[in-house]
């Protein structure tokens, strides 16, 4: 498998410094700021989005179980990331590689740009589902821009959507011991007319 | 490298939060445009309110990704390689664009945790801007209300009223409801709840 995937990623990062303009537009996707921006604004269009207030409650809760486990997420990253420590592709295959991005200095697995965006789209998926989808399909561009760049592994993206999906489920088995918070933090903001 | 992480980050962290906000505003008024939330819309027009916040969350990432063209900083024209730590302060080419806001954070990049702070900043600076100018237009173009809608409360109240008008009947509401709803949903919540089990199970 490990074989399977370096070359696998060896391959796909070869197609790069073909077209400078696909490259480009792989750099700017691949950033620290485009994509993990756009799933913050997808929760933040959920929070106003619903239609009725019974929707809209609903929709806000799923805001706050989204932003949560985006935030869980990156926990989970790092305990895989003080207990299994992998290098990067660069450091393994750097004279094969041509890097389109800077060489993070943490590990390899899982991803965590990955976990955070497939966290963030589950819990839009779970209440919208054409919005949800959309979400998992910036999700899945996230990770292959950073396949693409040259700085994860296939499975280290498959592992970051793993992982983005169970913190989301173990988010919404964590509420059950904050309750009534949640639901009232909601009440809180809509106290201040933003809910 | 030849200048101080920190200042690299400054200068991040300021971009960023006007990419923030931006990119909220524009979500904020596509989101309300399409739920109806006309306290919060920019212009006095759907269509219009849609298409402002499609062209605001355009072009916020346009200003945030094209900045270093003319903002100078640690992408310097000839030093933006894929390593981070090679760069020098100065403006971008328009060839290594794409690549100068890749910067790693112990280069002067913004770690995620940083980032979490800055965007609720931008969406609450967003979110008070809509307000404001939301009650500006509404009074501007004088819009009606009806009295159904007297005893909404919060975005609900905001389809038909401005902001500050919203804003008090909406915190009377929060103080005279939360102590009801609080004990009500801790009787009826989870035998887990870490508040039940504080409060104890007949605090309801």
């Amino acid at each position: 498998m490990n074989e399977f995937e370096s070359h696998f990623l060896i391959w796909l990062n070869g197609l790069s410094g073909n077209v400078k303009l696909f490259d480009d537009f792989m750099r700017i996707v691949a950033s620290d700021y485009l994509m993990p921006l756009m799933f913050s604004m997808a929760l933040l269009a959920l929070w106003f989005i619903g239609k009725t207030p019974a929707q809209r409650f609903e929709y806000q809760l799923a805001t706050i179980m989204g932003a949560s486990a985006l935030g869980l997420s990156n926990v989970a990253v790092w305990l895989f990331n003080i207990t299994i420590t992998r290098d990067r592709p660069f450091v393994d295959y750097g004279d094969q590689l041509n890097l389109l991005f800077y060489p993070p200095t943490d590990p390899s697995f899982p991803a965590n740009p990955v976990a955070v965006g497939f966290a963030a789209s589950m819990a839009i998926w779970k209440v919208n589902r054409m919005f949800g989808w959309s979400a998992f399909g910036l999700s899945v561009l996230f990770g292959f821009s950073r396949l693409y760049a040259g700085v994860f592994y296939p499975t280290d993206v498959i592992g970051g959507a793993l992982v983005g999906i169970a913190v989301y489920g173990f988010t919404t088995y964590l509420r059950r011991f904050l309750e009534p918070l949640v639901g009232s933090f909601v009440r809180f903001m809509r106290g201040l007319g933003a809910a | 490298m030849t200048f101080d992480p920190m200042t690299a980050r400054a200068l991040m962290e300021s971009h960023y939060l006007v990419f923030a906000f931006l990119a909220s505003l524009g979500t904020m008024q596509i989101a309300v445009s399409i739920s109806g939330i006309k306290g919060l819309w920019l212009t006095p027009n759907r269509l219009l309110t849609r298409s402002l916040g499609i062209a605001l969350l355009a072009t916020s990432i346009v200003i945030f990704f094209a900045q270093p063209l003319w903002v100078e900083g640690p992408w310097a024209e000839g030093s933006v390689e894929a390593d981070s730590a090679t760069r020098l302060w100065g403006t971008a080419s328009l060839d290594e664009l794409a690549a100068a806001r890749n910067v790693n954070d112990i280069h002067g990049g913004m770690a995620g945790t940083n980032q979490a702070i800055w965007f609720p900043i931008g969406a609450a600076l967003a979110f008070t801007v809509s307000g404001l100018v939301g009650s500006v237009t509404a009074k501007a173009t004088g819009s009606k209300r009806s009295t159904s809608d007297d005893d909404a409360v919060g975005l609900e109240a905001l389809k038909s009223r401005n902001y500050f008008k919203v804003l008090p009947s909406s915190w009377r509401s929060f103080r005279s409801e939360i102590a009801v709803y609080w004990r009500i949903r801790l009787a009826g919540s989870d035998g887990f709840s870490i508040f039940r089990i504080l409060f104890g199970r007949n605090s309801g």
